[in-house]
């Protein structure tokens, strides 16, 4: 039970805390590549704490509705996670979390902000496939959906077994942190784009909320990559978090080198490109006969 | 077998069809609703009282069998006369060549040990279960309906009677055909399906209706005749009825059953006469066409699925229907017509049915009942719910559903209600994709399918929910007002949705898997199966709770506290007009007032119907013909 309790810490109190500390360490990171000083550290945290208390301007009420579903079924998704849960049942609840919010964008009056919706929506189309096809890379490797089962000691790395899968996941993971060339829906920069997408008609502690939700993503994103070594045991643990520091470099000089595509050409290189790479990793394990 | 029992079986299948007669020569409207409020409540209770019954077999007099084969031969004649009727002579052809080997069959002599001519164990339960709840919900609803249409309705269309008479013995049909193990009584009541399925489609008689419904029968009665060839087939082996083509495992004949099941479940490339059958009214299409009749298929293939456990013409199926799936998901994406977006997500839903039918394990069994179960309730709630939207803003399109909440907020709800069962992860439907996934796990190119499919679902859906929570700020809502038979079939189904979807995980590990194991029971189940069993049963139920309780609280606090100062009109290309009712137009050149307006996503470029269906049906044709080469029909 007590153990259930930290898990739950872990995944409530935590992750969010960590997840502000990669964005922020991302704003620093790229800032230095651009050759600004950039924030400080701790700074988006002090956007979320700033935005809570500001005053909550609102369009209609179903909004604040499906923002707090959003953070909601984000937490869901990680407590599922970190619980040892059903991989694909988790995954399914993240994509809800997902709809939530491009649900949020589109009930109200706004094109940009329903444009920013629709073009969220071709996102998740975009890379749920990839998502699913890696968790049944995952079952094919490890024989099992549960995510207890793929860290149990014992358990050999999965990177081993699923490297185009890997791959595959850093493109799919590119677009939900709304990295360029994938941040067609919502950027975290100014420059890509002279209005906001998906949350642009959120203010205040609502914005705040989403915001919020957005750690939890950060946080359940990396720790996706670092389990890709399978962890318990400390040289284990070191491995993944040097894969973790690489995605995230890999990410940032991604952002700072491109500029934006056009939607539905995400969605073609994701269909034909990074699927085929899922699926041609997939079929290997399926030609192995590891099932 | 005790009377008890028999009487009920006579009475679900009987009842529905005496009613249905009375309330054809009912001259009074309020006599003809009470009729049908009846026949609602008699056909539930049966139902309800045969589902919870023991199973149980009605071993035939020979005159059962009789009364069989001489309706088979009524219905043959009921659709020759329709094909005289609408000049067609294809239906004339399927007609005919039904009719010879009806009347050849007569003379042909089965095992002289017979089985029931009719069954009731667990598949045949949860069928007859979902056709008389659901079904006699839907009749309620429809007296309400009508009242209205009477009033909209072209002058060609045919009377309230009349379509009251087909809708209320379809119900007895359907029953029939779920409990029939006779393959005489299981061809006579797929023909009368047909046949009340032709008439409603047709009941406007307007031009297009008349031409869908002679689509409709067109493409059946080619089922129909698949159904009778199967039959022949399995007498010519011995068996003249359901159980003995299992027994023997018939592949042939099964292969034409099977053949049959697909036509009726509209899956490509038959899934035109479906979304044709959307210009019927609607409880037509919540009844006939997504929550009863197209189940026949899924139910032919469900009920034998565990006899050709490991065939390749299981295999076939599950492609077939993972191809459906995927294909009509893509086609709804490029739909604006509500109806025929829920057309193609049925389509979608039943090919899933049949993927998981034709994985052939008991965890593919087990999903597919849950889906069937989950479908029909859902898939009903929401056409009601678009037969009242449509009836209250005259139109199906998406496009203009733009502010629902705000003038029927009682139906939106129910509607919202609907669709989150059907995207939501603690509701029936996704549990059932979720594990569909997790049992195609062993076959590739259906999971990949799969996979495909229910990405792209998320588009239609999530646009859809989009248009209609989109409103303005309004500091009170208009009451709504709707008859009561609507407005309460409405209610008891959308309490059905969340009290089964929040259940789902109990209902399915103290029901489905049982139903399943016993399905296929003497055959192995793979360990990798009875840990997903497990697994599924397992799933803590709080964590959902917990988080989803949350945000309601959240949510729902917020909605009554936040203050009405804080309301801004959203961001447009310019200044917003002020005092605008219509919170979205703005200023542009010369203080013009603009109308901003973005609609939702079709990518019709891609997936326009008419470029796309054809391809999409040549490939269903192409893998239809492969299973028959597969098994070596052809």
């Amino acid at each position: 039970m007590s153990e259930t309790i930290i898990k739950l810490l872990i995944a409530i109190v935590a992750a969010p805390l960590v997840g502000a500390i990669i964005a922020g360490l991302d704003r620093k990171v790229t800032a230095r590549m651009q050759g600004r000083v950039g924030p400080p550290i701790l700074q988006p945290i002090y956007d979320v704490l700033k935005l809570l208390i500001k005053q909550p301007i609102f369009l209609n009420r179903v909004q604040i509705l499906y923002a707090f579903m959003h953070l909601a079924f984000m937490m869901l998704t990680l407590v599922l996670l970190i619980l040892g849960q059903d991989l694909l049942l988790t995954l399914f609840v993240h994509a809800f979390a997902t709809i939530s919010l491009i649900l949020g964008g589109m009930c109200v009056r706004s094109p940009y902000s329903r444009i920013g919706s629709q073009r969220k929506t071709l996102m998740l189309l975009a890379y749920e496939p990839i998502l699913v096809i890696m968790v049944v890379g995952i079952y094919l490797s490890q024989g099992s959906f549960m995510a207890s089962d793929v860290v149990a000691a014992g358990a050999k790395p999965l990177l081993l077994s699923l490297p185009l899968v890997f791959i595959a996941y850093m493109m799919a993971m590119a677009i939900e942190l709304q990295k360029s060339p994938f941040d067609v829906a919502s950027s975290h920069h100014a420059h890509q784009e002279i209005v906001k997408g998906v949350t642009l008609e959120y203010a205040g502690p609502f914005l705040a909320i989403i915001e919020i939700a957005h750690f939890y993503e950060v946080f359940l994103l990396f720790a996706v990559v670092y389990f890709f070594w399978a962890p318990y045991n400390l040289a284990n643990a070191a491995v993944g978090m040097a894969l973790a520091a690489g995605a995230f470099l890999f990410h940032i000089v991604l952002d700072n080198t491109f500029a934006r595509l056009p939607a539905m050409w995400i969605v073609r290189f994701m269909w034909v490109i990074v699927f085929l790479m899922a699926t041609t990793n997939i079929i290997w394990l399926y030609r192995l006969g590891t099932i | 077998m005790n009377d008890i029992n028999t009487l009920a079986l006579l009475g679900v299948i009987a009842g529905p069809v005496i009613f249905a007669a009375a309330i054809y020569f009912t001259k009074q409207t309020k006599l003809r609703n009470i009729l049908v409020l009846g026949a609602a409540l008699l056909t539930s209770a049966l139902g309800i009282f045969i589902a919870a019954s023991p199973s149980a077999n009605v071993y035939p007099d020979s005159w059962v069998v009789y009364a069989g084969a001489g309706l088979e031969i009524v219905m043959t004649l009921a659709v020759l006369a329709i094909a005289y009727n609408i000049r067609s002579w294809a239906v004339g052809l399927f007609g005919t060549i039904q009719l010879v080997l009806v009347v050849i069959s007569e003379f042909m002599h089965g095992e002289s040990s017979i089985g029931p001519a009719f069954v009731v164990d667990d598949l045949s339960r949860v069928m007859v279960a979902i056709v008389s709840v659901v079904g006699s919900l839907i009749l309620v609803y429809s007296i309400g309906y009508m009242k209205e249409h009477e009033h909209h309705a072209p002058a060609t269309a045919r009377s309230t009677n009349t379509f009251m008479f087909f809708l209320v013995g379809f119900i007895g049909a359907m029953n029939g055909l779920v409990l029939a193990n006779d393959m005489k009584w299981l061809g006579c009541f797929f023909e009368a399906t047909t046949i009340c399925s032709f008439v409603l489609i047709g009941h406007d008689r307007t031009r297009e209706a008349a031409k869908n419904a002679a689509r409709a029968i067109l493409i059946n009665s080619f089922g129909g005749v698949a159904l009778t060839i199967g039959a022949f087939l399995a007498l010519l082996k011995g068996s003249t009825q359901y159980s003995g083509i299992l027994y023997h495992a018939d592949i042939i004949a099964f292969s034409f059953i099977a053949l049959a099941g697909l036509v009726k479940s509209a899956q490509m490339p038959f899934q035109s006469w479906l979304l044709g059958a959307m210009v019927a009214p609607t409880p037509v299409s919540a009844l006939l066409h997504s929550a009863t009749m197209v189940n026949i298929g899924v139910y032919l293939v469900l009920r034998a699925a565990p006899a050709f456990v490991g065939t390749k013409l299981m295999y076939f199926i599950a492609i077939i229907g993972a191809f459906s799936f995927a294909a009509t998901s893509a086609l709804a994406i490029a739909q604006s017509n509500g109806k025929k977006v829920l057309a193609y997500s049925t389509i979608g839903n039943l090919g899933l049915i049949f993927t998981c039918a034709g994985i052939d394990s008991p965890l593919g069994y087990s999903a597919a009942i849950m889906l069937l179960c989950f479908h029909a309730v859902s898939k009903g709630l929401l056409f009601l719910c678009m037969g009242t939207i449509e009836q209250k803003i005259g139109s199906r399109d998406i496009e203009d559903m733009g502010s629902l909440l705000r003038e029927m907020p009682l139906t939106t709800v129910i509607t919202l209600i609907g669709m989150a069962s059907m995207l939501v992860p603690p509701f029936g439907m996704l549990l059932s994709k979720w594990l569909a996934i997790e049992a195609a796990i062993s076959s590739p190119i259906v999971l990949l399918l799969v996979v495909i499919g229910s990405a792209l679902t998320v588009l239609f859906w999530a646009k859809w929910i989009g248009r209609i929570t989109t409103v303005s700020y309004h500091p009170w809502y208009t009451i709504e007002r709707i008859s009561i038979s609507k407005q309460s079939v409405l209610a008891i189904l959308a309490t059905i949705v969340v009290i089964a979807g929040l259940g789902a995980i109990l209902l399915y590990r103290d029901l489905f898997v049982d139903i399943a194991i016993r399905a296929y029971q003497g055959t192995y189940i793979s360990q990798s199966d009875m840990k997903l069993f497990e697994a599924a049963g397992n799933i803590p139920y709080w964590p959902f709770m917990a988080f989803i309780g949350l945000a309601l609280v959240a949510g729902i606090l917020a909605y009554f506290t936040v203050n009405a100062s804080n309301v801004r009109a959203p961001f447009l290309c310019g200044e917003n007009v002020p005092g605008s009712t219509k919170t979205y137009e703005f200023r542009s050149v010369k203080d013009s007032s603009h109308l901003a307006w973005s609609s939702s996503l079709y990518l019709r470029h891609i997936f326009e119907e008419s470029k796309t269906t054809m391809w999409a049906n040549l490939i269903a044709a192409v893998i239809i013909l492969s299973m028959f080469a597969a098994i070596g029909v052809l």
